[in-house]
């Protein structure tokens, strides 16, 4: 039986003086399954997937990602996991500037455990099957699907057993969200990745076998 | 050729690469403050080394300056001529009371168009050496072997263009008065009636020495003895004949002590030294210990200068830290993407305090070659001009100490923005922009 991308025990989480907390009993993901999380802009959607990947602090709870506890993680040993098992992909992406497609996704590798002479080849062959024909050239050069392509290709490079889509689509139009909906789901199946997926898009529903509602987790005063 | 993968190094690189101006302007301070602070390291030993140079195998100087400061500044270094004579018979006295290895006797006084004449001996040309272990030289010609031949030093012969065989005047006093001009009471009046004939031109020493013209004793004291006969309103010429005891007059003697072979210091030392120091009526110069003496005079003016050097170095630090610390707002989203895709703080810390050791190593390496290169530059321009001999090479404990500085200032400059990329807050960072 293949171990569960992510299990999230009891987490209650909140910020300081914030009237509400974000209160999750029990939330599995098994391996290679993909889970949509709605619910409205601001409801907390983004800092969950932050709570997952270790990027805030829980209050309480237990959070495990592919079998490994992220909670009890500190400091540089928390970074490393999340680098190993999760992949993250932003609305605006979030790749660096000034470097280029290939160093981009060799960025997500450099702090992997796959081996340095492994990595370009990796690199390649995934931006390849993602459809960038010029690895080397540089992010600010490319249009914004390609760029996207890019911050899938890099999210996936580690090969994670979680991938954190935190709203990919909120800024695309219908037409380019299913797109890059298209393109997200079909890497994370080929790569068999899990993927937990934030929109406050009611379209986005149908491509997801399973969805969860950001509102049955919180907990507190009304937002 | 692409790359193979990413590294921490090529990061810092592509990160400075990205504000060059940034970049190249605190790289350009680095260097600018290191190669001041070489160059006044270096200028500060080559002082040294050229004060060094001209006293050579002296072992004492003798002359009744007031002083044995100004007896080494005047009798070595010509700053000023010697303003009390000696007798030559305490010259004699002086040098049959203990068995030097030579007394050479030396008369300034006169002058060519502003640079000193030094009378003296040919032991002066055979048996002293300007910088000690390097004898005297001829570029051509030969040294005097008669009174009313001139030998130029290096700067000397550069500075007044004179060429073998040709006759010069010699100026009584230090003034710079020239051939054919009206007599000067206070700049000396030139001696019409002495030709003096251009019978060599030495190599440069690199010592003062090169500064000055050469001609033997019994020259100078027959100048004297003409003006002695002319005032008494004696016409006619004036030969060694006609020398008294009053004209034989000199201004220090160069004495070199009995040493033991393959050792230029001599156990005699102490005690010759205290025994001419008891005879009032001249002064008795260590020339070593003189030029030592001066040092440490100069020494606070110098150690002003040194620390100014030393503020630039730091400021350009500052400058390297304050560009740092300002790039940091700009890269948070980087910093925090790195952090994201699994870089630690610890990694995030040493990446930006590796960009201010590489600003740093950079800038003090430039320094380093600015420094060498504007030594050897200078080196050349003042050989070429005033005859004096510096080494350019630098100082390989300075240059240690300075760059050994200069990185530690730069990994301390780092610090702050590094603290700063450090404490970034990830999740706040990777949110879509306003």
């Amino acid at each position: 039986m293949p171990v569960p991308a992510l299990i999230i025990r009891d987490l209650r989480f909140s910020y300081p003086d914030a009237s509400w907390a974000l209160s999750v009993p029990h939330l599995q993901v098994e391996a290679g399954e993909h889970v949509l999380l709605v619910g409205g802009s601001g409801r907390g959607k983004s800092t969950l997937l932050q709570v997952v990947a270790g990027l805030r602090e829980l209050g309480s709870g237990s959070v495990e990602v592919a079998g490994m506890r992220m909670d009890t993680l500190r400091g540089a040993a928390r970074d490393e996991a999340r680098g190993r098992s999760i992949g993250m992909i932003f609305q605006t992406f979030n790749l660096l500037h000034g470097f280029t497609a290939l160093e981009n996704v060799f960025a997500a590798l450099m702090f992997s455990s796959m081996p340095a002479a492994e990595h370009e080849h990796r690199a390649r062959t995934l931006l390849s099957t993602l459809g960038i024909a010029d690895a080397d050239a540089d992010v600010d050069r490319l249009s914004v699907g390609q760029q996207q392509r890019v911050a899938v290709a890099r999210a996936l490079a580690a090969r994670p057993a979680l991938v954190l889509a935190d709203e990919p689509t909120a800024s695309l139009d219908p037409e380019n969200t299913e797109t890059a909906m298209d393109l997200i789901q079909s890497a994370c199946r080929a790569e068999g990745a899990a993927l937990l997926c934030t929109s406050h898009d009611p379209s986005m529903r149908a491509r997801f076998a399973r969805i969860e509602s950001i509102d049955a987790m919180i907990a507190g005063g009304a937002r | 050729m692409s790359a193979k993968t990413l590294t921490d190094w090529q990061i810092v690189m592509r990160s400075l690469r990205a504000r060059p101006l940034s970049t190249w302007i605190t790289i350009g301070m680095v260097a600018t403050s290191v190669a001041l602070l070489l160059v006044l390291f270096g200028m500060r030993t080559a002082a040294r080394g050229a004060f060094d140079r001209g006293s050579g195998n002296i072992h004492l100087l003798v002359s009744a300056d007031p002083s044995p400061l100004v007896a080494v500044l005047n009798g070595i270094f010509y700053a000023n001529a010697p303003s009390k004579p000696i007798a030559w018979s305490k010259y004699q006295s002086i040098r049959s009371a203990f068995p030097y290895q030579w007394a050479i006797p030396t008369q300034q006084g006169d002058s060519y168009r502003g640079s000193p004449t030094m009378a003296t001996s040919t032991d002066f040309f055979s048996k002293f050496e300007p910088v000690a272990g390097e004898p005297w030289k001829l570029a051509s010609g030969k040294f005097f072997e008669r009174p009313f031949e001139i030998v130029l030093g290096a700067a000397a012969a550069k500075a007044s263009g004179l060429r073998l065989g040709q006759e010069v005047f010699l100026t009584h006093g230090s003034g710079a008065s020239r051939e054919g001009s009206e007599p000067d009471e206070h700049a000396g009046h030139v001696h019409t009636e002495f030709p003096f004939k251009v019978v060599g031109v030495l190599e440069p020493t690199g010592s003062a020495h090169d500064r000055a013209l050469f001609i033997d004793l019994e020259s100078s004291w027959i100048l004297h003895a003409f003006d002695r006969r002319e005032r008494a309103g004696i016409s006619g010429a004036t030969t060694a004949a006609d020398l008294e005891d009053d004209d034989r007059k000199i201004t220090g003697i160069l004495l070199r002590l009995p040493t033991r072979a393959g050792s230029d210091a001599s156990a005699a030392m102490q005690q010759q030294f205290d025994t001419l120091r008891r005879d009032t009526a001249i002064v008795v110069a260590q020339p070593a210990q003189q030029i030592q003496k001066l040092f440490e005079i100069v020494s606070n003016v110098d150690g002003i200068f040194i620390g100014m050097a030393v503020v630039v170095l730091i400021s350009s630090s500052l400058s390297t830290m304050l560009a740092l610390y300002n790039s940091m707002a700009a890269r948070t989203r980087q910093i925090a993407v790195l952090r994201v895709l699994g870089a630690s703080q610890g990694r995030v810390f040493g990446l930006v305090l590796t960009e201010s050791l590489v600003i740093t190593m950079a800038g003090a390496l430039s320094g380093i070659v600015l420094a060498l290169l504007g030594g050897i530059a200078a080196s050349a321009w003042l050989k070429a001009s005033i005859g004096l001999v510096i080494d350019p090479t630098l100082d390989p404990r300075s240059t240690v100490i300075v760059l050994g500085g200069a990185v530690a200032l730069g990994g301390i400059a780092g610090i702050l923005p590094a603290w700063r990329a450090y404490q970034v807050p990830v999740a706040d960072n990777l949110r879509p922009a306003a």
